[in-house]
């Protein structure tokens, strides 16, 4: 495929986006988090040593274990307890409010990486699951928000005010699969382990490794197995209305029989077709990624638009185009690849 | 022979004939309390002997210092609001010796919005070892770990100079600097009384010195630091890979029946 589609140009904007925040620290030196946010609305994982900021469910953890549950243990002054996790928020949100949920769909190394798998899976020829049911997807969407809620606040909480063990303190931290990926990405195998150290820490560690390899083998055939659960996910769904940059629906009678926006959605957000009264359809799974967009054949009834600016309209040329270089991308992989150099060695003269 | 009263004890039972560093944060000693009183946020405080004379000074982040005070032979690094790396430096001048401690001390707060490395590249004193780099979040020194150091006088890397590597626990090593002035060191996995597969949270010091002489003047310089036992103790990678093996076989039976699934559906 040569022309360059919105599709293309998020690629390289992913693939510049993980190499700076895995490996930046290695240009710009150690800590430069402290220079940029410590509060990235994306995956950064702190144990990359290599890393250049840090992801924001880092220190509301620490804040929620350090600071707020240890000032309700000792009945000190609230305000100051849950400050830094004002501070955090506010910095969270400051930049939020730039890319909004596109943090996910176009920055995060996590999400990235399980496009690339995606991407590995296709052209290995496995058989990609186009869409998971409306009723799975229905199961799986409350996940995210329990891990917001219970490993990323109430675990950490609950530890800070001396009713968990300290393994407890930043739980999702020990099972995040970003922890893994980016440390192995810098070359170091330390936070792929099972720790013996208690019964804390060998159930995280299980649940993280197994996590790891479900997640591999899931993004292989599955698209973004685990952002449908991830409580960052969760967390910009919070905030995802005050975001410049949302996803509108101008509904059209045909959006209710189409449905290839919901087809592309990788988060499998059957609503974006079916829903034919809201116009901001930035729904709290959206990642902001616009293939819904590239998708469209109506003209303009999906856009992308920064504050009251449209910067992606869908197009029916550009649809035609799209679909055109979808399908012969989809159709290179190793079993044509193979097939069409075994007709090709029989059609040789012997 | 040089004298070198300097001392910063290591529980009262650390002590080397010369030029003795040897610290540990009354918070270490302390740190078997739970969770809410771990008090990590806290001033921390070393036990020094013969200060008589000397000069201690605390740099924060973002390099501004303060004099310290030592009291009952204690220096206590006091809460300075932000977080980071902050350095403490003890120095003698004997007139024809000169000796100094630097120790870098991770203290928390709200943002310093300060880089260590400006802190490690501030000259602190004429001949002085310097962390390169620094552990930073979520790490720190360990033993099995390789860690680099270099040697500066008055700024200028040192080549081919010799550093040696101590740690209570009686390991000692000597290396050379290499044409950059750096050094790197393993440091030593020495801890006694492990059992392999539980965790310990036994702590311990390490000192990095060396001697440097300049004319008439003779310099020596201590860089401490606390390291711990490295978790590869109790953390198996093999362990590891297999779970991470069985959750991808898993993966794979997963997707398999949604497949199915859908084809049923």
């Amino acid at each position: 495929m040569s022309t360059l589609n919105l599709s293309v140009i998020r690629k390289l904007v992913q693939i510049s986006a993980f190499v700076f925040f895995v490996y930046g620290g290695l240009i710009t030196g150690y800590y430069l988090e402290d220079k940029l946010s410590s509060a990235l609305p994306a995956l950064s994982c702190a144990y990359d040593f290599q890393g250049s900021d840090l992801c924001t469910l880092i220190p509301i953890q620490h804040q929620m274990d350090h600071r707020l549950g240890e000032t309700i243990a000792k009945g000190g002054n609230l305000l100051m307890g849950v400050m830094p996790t004002l501070i955090t928020l506010g910095t969270f949100l400051v930049l939020f409010v730039i890319l909004n949920k596109a943090f996910c769909g176009w920055l995060c190394p996590l999400g990235t990486f399980q496009e690339l798998l995606q991407i590995i899976g296709q052209k290995i020829g496995l058989q990609r699951q186009e869409s998971l049911s409306k009723s799975l997807v229905g199961k799986i969407r409350p996940v995210k928000w329990f891990i917001l809620v219970v490993l990323v606040f109430g675990f950490p909480l609950l530890t800070g005010m001396g009713m968990l063990n300290h393994d407890l303190g930043d739980p999702f931290c020990k099972i995040c699969p970003s922890r893994i990926l980016t440390t192995l990405a810098t070359g170091s195998t330390e936070q792929l382990h099972v720790d013996t150290a208690n019964a804390t820490t060998i159930t995280l560690t299980l649940l993280a490794d197994f996590l790891f390899g479900l997640m591999i083998a899931l993004g292989l055939t599955l698209r973004q197995p685990f952002c449908r659960i991830c409580p960052m996910l969760a967390l910009h769904a919070v905030f995802r209305k005050m975001g410049l940059l949302r996803l509108i629906k101008n509904a059209s009678p045909r959006c209710d029989r189409c449905g290839l926006c919901a087809k592309a959605c990788p988060m499998d957000i059957h609503e974006i077709h079916t829903d034919m009264t809201s116009r901001n359809v930035t729904f709290e799974d959206c990642t902001l990624c616009g293939r819904c967009v590239e998708f469209c054949p109506d003209k303009d009834v999906l856009q992308l638009k920064y504050a009251f600016i449209p910067v992606f309209k869908a197009d029916p040329q550009y649809f035609k185009k799209r679909k055109k270089a979808q399908t012969n991308w989809e159709k290179q992989n190793l079993i044509t690849w193979f097939g069409n150099k075994g007709r090709n060695s029989r059609a040789e003269p012997s | 022979m040089k004298p070198s009263n300097l001392v910063i004890l290591l529980a009262a039972s650390m002590m080397t004939p010369t030029g003795l560093v040897a610290a540990d944060e009354e918070q270490n000693l302390k740190s078997s309390k739970p969770a809410v009183s771990h008090g990590h946020r806290g001033a921390k405080t070393f036990h020094i002997d013969n200060l008589d004379g000397a000069t201690i000074t605390y740099i924060k982040p973002d390099l501004s210092s303060q004099p310290i005070t030592p009291v009952m032979g204690k220096v206590t690094m006091p809460v300075s609001g932000v977080d980071n790396y902050h350095a403490l430096v003890v120095e003698k001048d004997w007139g024809d010796h000169k000796e100094v401690i630097i120790r870098y001390q991770y203290m928390f707060g709200r943002p310093s919005k300060q880089n260590p490395v400006r802190l490690t590249a501030a000259q602190k004193s004429e001949f002085e070892i310097v962390p390169d780099p620094l552990p930073r979040e979520h790490y720190r020194y360990h033993s099995q770990q390789t860690w680099g150091f270099l040697a500066r006088y008055r700024g200028e890397l040192l080549k081919n100079h010799p550093l040696t590597l101590t740690t209570s626990n009686g390991s000692e090593q000597t290396l050379h600097t290499d044409e950059h002035g750096r050094v790197t060191f393993q440091i030593p996995d020495d801890f006694p009384g492990l059992t392999e597969g539980e965790r310990s949270k036994q702590t311990a010091q390490l000192t990095i010195s060396g001697e440097y002489q300049q004319s008439d003047t003779s310099y020596s310089t201590q860089l401490v630091a606390d390291y711990r036992v490295n978790p590869s103790h109790w953390q198996s990678t093999e362990l590891g890979l297999l779970v991470l093996g069985i959750g991808f076989l898993a993966g794979g039976y997963l997707g398999q029946n949604l497949k199915k699934r859908d084809k049923k559906a």
